[in-house]
């Protein structure tokens, strides 16, 4: 039976799971149908566990979705490495005897949600994934659409066995259109839309152009709303819907003024850096100590004369270089070494917090570390202890947004091992007895294990 | 027999929407394109303040001109409402009193001070839902500190592990990170919506901070900082080419990001039609193609490769060699990208000031039986909506709303 709007409001009809319970959020008592890959799609079926959906991964031990759980199901030792470099990793740098339980990307963005393991290339497996649908209110996906296609996961079927799923599907450039078997990382999509030309620097060549991924982020809150939306939709007309939320079509809109001012004049803008379209000051200053940066920027006049004041330059404010915003802008190259000379030999947070006194808007580029000594987030209750039994206790963020109602909503379970959660999902959730689950159990669907072939 | 309109999920909701800038109005707009009634309410004479900002239509200025404001507000009707004056608050009580949501971006403290807090709000209609969104949250030792796109991002995006090693960090374009708060302040509302509807909560109180949600996951700054307590190690900014093959190569118009490494490196060498590479023991095995010499050691086979083609030839070898990649696009291309024309996703809007252009299209497009999205309303003139607002919901007269003109109330 599907769950009900209105029956469940106090989980009533949600079987009790051993190992995750009831939490009492306001979504306690839906059920969503994992199947996100990588970034966008987890970081969606994350805002909907945080408030307490049952999100079920859906995984499989035969198949390795690739930066998923890690680079590698058995990464080398100079795999996990390489990963340190870039911030992410494992715990001490060993990858431990499963290393798919041990990714920090990965159980940054798992927690809170269970994980069973079926092998959709067989008539059983489509079988318990029927099942499933039939008891779930969604199914949120960010594959590539014929990879989907391939596993028989369409909305015309899955529509037909639930009539009140909500399925949202996010695939980077569209269910139709030339480029929907187009496989691209959120890298690539981000390079199609345009960002990353505009962000690079300005006195080099593109070829040094950042490689990042804020259009992952926008796609998950996407993702995570349009459920919602669903849901609504579903309670006015009984009625189940397919969301389409390709993360190319949910990123152009972050470029907003650039897509209109194209529009609007023909102007295409390239290579900003950290240049603001009129405003200066607008920069990245070096401080003191090894890749110490802070940034600096003014938005009025009065934040001028308080930074210059700050600076121990007051002539500056009435210098007809600086005297006003267009002055600075065009003279910005010869501002910039004046105020990079005051900041070169000062800690950065020292720097924010003397010009955030004055008036004058100003932050640290804050890197790991700073973020979690941070005294803001410390005062506001942003890091919570997480234990993980194979990668040890660590503090993860609360949500993105805080609730009166609900003002501690964050971290409560670790990110599931891989089938973890295989005997209540198989039988209670699913309803298969003893005897059929070791059936699965022989098949191959059920383990906390990768099929020794993978690598 | 007439066929019903499908609804939008929020067509039946009306928000009363006090934001201003980037932020809040992208978040707002987002719940008007799932059919909210989003009202906004502007300051008399000036309006929003982006209405003064550019870019402008033809570079010519002028307060329905802004390309950032009509972006930013498509899909809402305008009020203007003066609230340092109690008529004015007293109006605005009384449009709270039937809305669903209020979503505010002023400084911390600043409405409660007018008697428009959440507490205040609450009394007058206790299922209300209100979100607050500010750069760094209600609360807490930066609670007034000031905040722009350039700062909030480097304290707490991944601004630090964005861009070359041997340069300065870099921020994202234009007002990313603004605009991913607003979306969160959307879900926030939806969030508190819920609760309201399905669980018979009574209302709630939303605090979004633009510093908080930055953290959170731009840049998978999640994985980051779990990454950093794993291993003890922080992001850093990557060379320029960190593995075999990868990097931002120039092409004959243009440049073209390829994802590198000895998984992909024997589908790029088959992309260029040099095979025979792969007879050789340092590209064929691979041990061979794990070492580190490789990566400077391809360069000169694949720039030559990637010089001689056009971006799009370099994207479609990619795609048909399963090697990831892309071009490093301008507006121009996106504009003219087979994919986004295929789908018709730019929207054309007529406005009266700039004639029909084009916007950004939707986030998402609802599959309901029967029915394309909806049709985009160009963004409110200042005040456009006033008279209809107030006569339509509050029951005013046309002489009584001349009486609020005349004393600078609306």
């Amino acid at each position: 039976m599907t769950v009900n709007d209105n029956m469940n409001r106090n989980g009533a009809q949600r079987p009790e799971n051993p190992t995750h319970p009831d939490p009492g959020l306001p979504l306690t008592g839906l059920r969503i149908i994992d199947i996100t890959v990588v970034w966008a799609g987890p970081y969606s079926t994350m805002q909907l566990a945080d408030w307490g959906a049952e999100v079920v991964r859906v995984e499989s031990t035969t198949y390795f979705a690739a930066t998923t759980r890690g680079a590698l199901a058995r990464p080398a030792m100079a795999s996990v490495l390489a990963q340190t470099t870039m911030g992410m990793g494992m715990p001490d740098s060993e990858p431990g005897e499963r290393p798919w339980n041990r990714s920090s990307t990965f159980n940054s963005h798992g927690r809170n949600k269970l994980s069973m393991t079926v092998n959709l290339r067989t008539p059983e497996g489509q079988e318990a994934l029927e099942r499933l649908v039939a008891v779930s209110d969604g199914l949120i996906e960010n594959n590539l659409p014929q990879s989907m296609d391939r596993q028989g996961i369409s909305w015309e079927r899955l529509s037909q066995i639930n009539p009140r799923l909500i399925m949202i599907r996010m695939p980077a450039f569209g269910l139709d259109g030339p480029y929907r078997g187009y496989r691209t990382w959120g890298n690539h999509m981000e390079a199609i839309a345009g960002h990353p030309l505009i962000r690079t620097y300005p006195d080099i060549s593109p070829e040094y152009a950042p490689a990042g991924v804020p259009a992952d982020a926008a796609g998950g809150i996407g993702a995570a709303l349009a459920f919602l939306m669903g849901l609504r939709y579903r309670k006015r007309t009984g009625k189940g819907l397919l969301i389409e939320a390709p993360t190319a079509e949910n990123f152009v809109p972050l470029l907003g003024e650039f897509v209109m001012d194209y529009s609007m004049n023909g102007r295409v803008w390239t290579q900003m850096g950290n240049r603001h379209f009129y405003l200066a000051p607008h920069n990245v200053y070096r401080a003191q100590g090894e890749d110490q940066w802070v940034t600096i920027a003014c938005w009025n006049e009065d934040q001028w004369r308080a930074l210059c004041e700050v600076i121990r330059k007051p002539e500056l404010a009435d210098d007809a270089r600086f005297c006003d915003n267009a002055s600075r802008y065009e003279n910005r190259a010869e501002l910039d070494a004046v105020i990079g000379a005051w900041t070169a030999d000062k800690h950065a947070s020292w720097i924010m917090e003397r010009l955030q006194m004055a008036g004058v808007p100003s932050g640290a580029v804050m890197n790991e570390r700073d973020a979690l000594e941070d005294r803001q987030l410390e005062h506001r209750g942003y890091f919570r202890p997480l234990p993980h039994p194979e990668a040890g206790t660590h503090r993860a963020p609360m949500t993105p947004f805080k609730s009166a109602n609900h003002p501690h909503v964050g971290p409560r379970r670790h990110a599931p091992r891989l089938g973890e959660d295989n005997e209540y999902i198989y039988k209670t959730v699913l309803g298969y007895s003893d005897e059929e689950y070791a059936e699965f159990d022989n098949k191959g669907h059920i383990g906390m294990d990768y099929d020794p072939s993978i690598p | 027999m007439t066929t019903p309109t499908p609804i939008m999920p929020l067509d039946d909701v009306r928000i009363i929407d006090l934001t201003h800038m980037t932020a809040g109005p992208f978040g707002t707009r987002i719940l008007g394109d799932y059919g909210a009634d989003v009202i906004k309410i502007e300051r008399p004479e000036t309006g929003d303040p982006t209405r003064s900002m550019p870019p402008f239509h033809k570079d010519i200025p002028g307060p329905e001109r802004s390309g950032l404001f009509l972006f930013l507000n498509t899909n809402k009707r305008s009020i203007t409402l003066n609230l340092k004056s109690e008529r004015g608050r007293g109006l605005l009580r009384d449009l709270v009193r039937d809305a669903h949501i209020v979503v505010e971006s002023f400084a911390p403290g600043t409405l409660d001070a007018l008697g428009l807090g959440y507490a205040d709000l609450k009394k007058i209609n206790p299922r209300l839902v209100m979100t607050s969104l500010t750069n760094y949250g209600q609360n807490g030792p930066y609670r007034d500190y000031l905040g722009i796109e350039l700062n909030l991002y480097a304290m707490g995006g991944s601004m630090i592990s964005a861009g070359d090693v041997d340069h300065e960090p870099l921020k994202t374009a234009g007002r990313m990170v603004s605009y991913h708060a607003g979306y969160v302040a959307a879900l926030a509302s939806a969030m508190g919506l819920f609760q309201v509807e399905f669980r018979d909560a009574e209302g709630d109180y939303m605090d979004v901070s633009i510093f908080e949600t930055a953290m959170h996951s731009i840049d998978m700054r999640l994985g980051r900082l779990m990454g950093y307590q794993y291993t003890g190690h922080m992001a850093s900014r990557p060379a320029r080419a960190t593995a075999v093959g990868g990097g931002v190569h120039p092409c004959s118009d243009g440049y073209f990001l390829m994802t590198g490494g000895p998984r992909f490196i024997p589908n790029i060498i088959q992309m260029m039609g040099m095979e025979e590479m792969l007879e050789q023991p340092e590209w064929g095995t691979p041990e061979g193609r794990a070492h580190p010499d490789r990566i400077d050691e391809f360069l000169p086979h694949i720039i030559p490769w990637t010089l001689e083609r056009t971006k799009e030839e370099v994207r479609q070898a990619a795609e048909k060699h399963a090697v990831l990649g892309a071009p490093l696009n301008t507006m121009e291309d996106l504009f003219n990208n087979e994919q986004f024309v295929a789908r018709d996703y730019f929207q054309e809007i007529d406005h009266p000031e700039t004639g029909a252009i084009k916007y950004p299209g939707f986030h998402n497009r609802l599959h309901r039986e029967g029915a394309d999205m909806p049709p985009r309303r160009r963004a409110p003139l200042l005040g456009e909506h006033t008279e209809e607002v107030l006569t339509g919901i509050l029951g005013l007269t046309r002489q009584d709303i001349a009486a609020l003109r005349k004393d600078g109330i609306v």
